[in-house]
């Protein structure tokens, strides 16, 4: 993975270089600087990502949008139509927008060069594929994944590109800052000498609930309240605390090799106002009966506490959840010399701090993603951020089922896989599992 | 720190054994499982023990010591108060304490008082107003010359002692981080039986309650805090951030307490330990802790890894014996060992992890010493047919850490 943190960098150097760069045999369009652009997921984080891409190239044109819901299209073509500084770079017709649970696949026959991908994690494996194969890079938000199939899919999609120079580049936007990279050259060079320890944390109040509005069918309420379904967001510790958990993987070049972990969903299970909704939730679907509203309550957990042990043996505590109580958000890494923030510096023996420019990483992983796109040096972490996903994917296994998880049997021996088939999908029957009990199977 | 190495100045005082003679007269307040492997642990620990009265809550707990060492009716002692009785008793020197650890303080503190030396089992408070009176005891055991050893047994274990001694000595460096775990099945239950009142089935069922046992933490992981607290050379934590829950364990039977906990203990210079304890039937066991240096690493019990690698190769003996070996002998030659603040502090540590999981706040120790205000002592004058609902199980949000005045704050994460 260092190979990665020096193309990044090296990314750096090509984007101060200038624009110069020659246009060699790249998968967008022949003789022109424009980034045909086809956005996956127009929620509110697919917005942001788009704009983010907009604003990192002029050469960015955005000529498709698909979501699952017709109203999410239109409302973002609108929205964009209507900004003033862009909106002669949105040229999205009416027949370049696409919705429904096959969206995807409808998109990726576009004349894009570039998707950018911020669905629901759940359907990511089936959905890169299906641009890779088609040829088009890739932006894809994190996590990649929701279960072991669906991050080993991405591994190979990962593959796939890199045969056919393809970009991955994915919104794990800590990657992508100035200040990080220069720190985890250090680290790496051995500033802070063994790695010996760390922390990384993500813990935060609770999230969104939301209702079933007229017209969703049960499945479209789920993809709609997503967060709350493991099979659908990972749960929290993929969905949201794996920017933390990517920082801990960067440091030690890979994953873990074993993970021990405990948790549970007190919280969720009694928050009054959730449930409320969820019974609101019931009686839209059963006829007006609240019998049986618990699996409308969501079964992801709210707290899991994790611990990582490296291949070098060192141990490293993940903190993570949602509830009232104090938030945390950060990471910390310890050495045999000295100790880093994993941010901007490092104290100890060789003690130093980040005094260079200062970037949005949430602008400049699109730059970098496009700057090599340009340059015929497609990056690609679809593999990594894949084994990121999976390292809180296995600690979420960890906690479910109360069993050490391995890295190897998590590549070599799990079947696990939550998410539909497409079929299923298409057939539009909702999906509950039972909330985790702490010692379920391993699968 | 074994009766050799801990030399307690100024504690020649009187003995407080049987004038002009060595015989150690043994009370054992407590006669449950733990109790009763006490009682066997001392007299087998040293030549001139005897067990010459019993107290316990329960008449059917106290009847198996009773027969292994023939204590007669008068001096076999039942109800709550009954330790009460025993430790008046004058021809008693020293006592055993096992009972429930949410009774600890006020038994250790009368104990103290009516000038018992004392051996007591870990766990030996429940919330920071009974450790704190175990503190103030234990000062005034030193001050009267008395011994004090806990059931914390890893401190009598020799390849803990031996490798403690070369962690202080700097074989793995400065300590940068550290590991320990109780992660275990399920312990036994005792199930309310018709006719039995609250306190009487909370009491028999103790495990389950926090007031009576302080969660699993506090009464089985305890041993493992205690350790890392030992190889941090006993100073304490500076603040704690927990996790926790009742996520499998569920039935009512299983009282209040949660099944799970993640602590993380912040040491001074910011270094951040791990503290992990579970109790679910059929889930992976670990029970052990791990020292990190800046030269090396430790599992705490015989093996050093790194610059200067190590291996115990010396003797082992059974902790649970030695541990009443090195109080006797201590108490002999006029050197008591005394450990009941150190235990009260590493108790201190797993009330404070527990508070912090049942609240999910993240507090300092200076805050929990000083304006907390949990207090879980049993009221004086508590009867066994009292009514005494159970309190629901911690939720985050809902449950009142005491003391705690909420902050203003923004919305994160």
């Amino acid at each position: 993975m260092s190979s990665q943190v020096n193309t990044i960098s090296g990314t750096h150097a090509g984007v101060a270089a200038g624009t110069a760069a020659v246009l060699a045999g790249m998968a967008h369009a022949q003789g022109s600087d424009k980034i045909k652009v086809g956005l996956l997921g127009c929620g509110g984080r697919g917005n942001g990502a788009l704009q983010q891409d907009l604003q990192a190239d002029p050469g960015v044109e955005v000529i498709a949008l698909a979501d699952l819901f017709e109203h999410k299209v239109r409302r973002t073509r609108d929205g964009l139509m209507k900004r003033e500084q862009i909106k002669d770079r949105i040229k999205v017709a009416d027949d370049h927008m696409y919705w429904g649970y096959d969206c995807h696949e409808k998109l990726a026959q576009c004349e894009a060069d570039l998707l950018l991908m911020a669905t629901a994690p759940a359907f990511r494996g089936r959905q890169l594929m299906a641009a890779i194969k088609a040829g088009k890079h890739v932006f894809t938000e994190k996590p990649v994944g929701t279960d072991v199939a669906g991050c080993k899919e991405i591994m190979e999609a990962s593959r796939l590109a890199k045969e056919k120079g393809l970009a991955i580049v994915c919104g794990t936007q800590r990657r992508h800052e100035f200040s990080r990279v220069e720190l985890m050259k250090r680290i790496h060079d051995g500033a802070i000498g063994e790695l010996v320890g760390g922390q990384c944390y993500w813990y935060g109040e609770g999230i969104w609930f939301r209702g079933a509005s007229e017209g969703m069918s049960e499945l479209d309420w789920q993809c709609e309240n997503w967060y709350h379904f493991t099979w659908l967001s990972g749960d929290q510790i993929c969905e949201q605390h794996i920017h933390n958990i990517d920082v801990m993987n960067w440091c030690f070049d890979g994953p873990p090799a074993k993970i021990t972990a405990v948790g549970g969903r007190q919280w969720r299970s009694s928050n009054q106002d959730q449930i409320k909704s969820a019974k609101e939730v019931c009686k839209r679907f059963n006829n007006g009966s609240e019998a049986g509203w618990e699996k409308y309550n969501g079964d992801i957990w709210d707290h899991i506490y994790a611990e990582f042990e490296y291949p070098n043996g060192a141990r490293c505590l993940s903190f993570s959840g949602h509830s009232p109580g104090t938030g945390r958000n950060g990471e910390k890494i310890v050495g045999t010399k000295g100790t880093s923030d994993c941010r901007i510096g490092i104290s100890g023996a060789n003690a130093w701090k980040y005094e260079g420019e200062m970037v949005d990483g949430m602008v400049q992983e699109h730059k970098d993603l496009i700057a090599s796109i340009r340059s015929g040096k497609p990056l690609n972490e679809g593999q990594r951020i894949a084994e990121s996903t999976l390292t809180a994917i296995g600690a979420r296994i960890a906690a479910y089922t109360g069993q050490v998880v391995a890295w190897d049997w998590l590549m070599n021996q799990s079947k696990q896989s939550l998410v539909p088939t497409q079929a299923e999908l298409m057939s539009g029957k909702p999906l509950y599992h039972a909330i985790a009990s702490g010692r379920d199977p391993m699968v | 720190m074994t009766a050799g190495t801990l030399v307690l100045s100024g504690a020649a005082g009187p003995l407080a054994y049987a004038q002009g003679s060595d015989e150690i007269r043994v009370g054992v307040v407590g006669c449950g499982g733990r109790g009763s492997g006490a009682a066997h642990n001392c007299v087998s620990s040293s030549p001139g023990v005897k067990i010459v009265a019993l107290a316990d809550a329960f008449e059917d707990r106290l009847r198996k010591l009773k027969t292994d060492f023939s204590v007669p009716d008068n001096r076999c002692f039942v109800g709550l108060d009954a330790y009460k009785q025993l430790l008046a008793l004058d021809d008693i020197n020293l006592v055993i304490l096992a009972t429930p650890p949410g009774f600890r303080p006020p038994q250790f503190a009368e104990a103290i008082r009516r000038g018992k030396n004392v051996f007591m089992e870990k766990p030996v408070a429940v919330c920071p107003a009974g450790a704190k009176m175990v503190i103030e005891a234990s000062d005034l055991a030193t001050q009267k010359g008395l011994g004090v050893v806990a059931g914390t047994q890893r401190r009598h274990q020799f390849e803990y002692v031996e490798t403690m001694k070369r962690i202080h000595d700097g074989a793995i460096g400065d300590l940068v981080s550290a590991q320990c775990y109780w992660n275990m099945g399920g312990l036994w239950v005792s199930e309310r039986q018709p006719g039995q009142g609250d306190v009487e089935w909370q009491i028999r069922n103790w495990l389950y309650f926090t007031w009576a046992s302080g969660d699993h933490i506090c009464e089985q992981h305890v041993h493992n805090l205690d350790v890392v607290n030992w190889a941090f050379n006993d100073v304490q934590p500076e603040a704690v951030h927990g996790l926790g829950g009742r996520q499998y364990r569920t039935d009512p039977k299983y009282g209040n307490i949660f099944d799970h906990f993640g602590v993380e203990f912040t040491y001074p210079g910011d270094v951040k330990t791990i503290s992990m304890c579970r109790q679910i039937e059929g889930t992976a066991n670990n029970v052990s802790e791990r020292v990190v240096g800046t030269k090396g690493w430790s599992d705490c019990c015989g093996t050093i890894v790194g610059e200067n690698n190590w291996r115990y190769r010396g003797p082992r003996s059974d902790a649970y014996v030695q541990e009443h070996t090195d109080l006797i002998k201590s108490i002999r030659a006029g050197k008591p060992l005394n450990e009941g603040k150190r235990i009260a502090e590493s108790t201190l540590c797993a009330i404070m992890g527990r508070e912090s999981a049942y609240s999910r706040q993240q507090f300092t120790r200076s805050w929990f010493m000083n304006r907390c205000t949990l207090n879980l002592v049993p009221a004086e004058g508590l009867k066994l047919s009292d009514a005494m609902p159970v309190p629901p199980a911690a939720v985050p949000g809902q449950y009142q850490l005491a003391g705690w005045v909420q902050e203003r704050r923004g919305r994160r994460g």
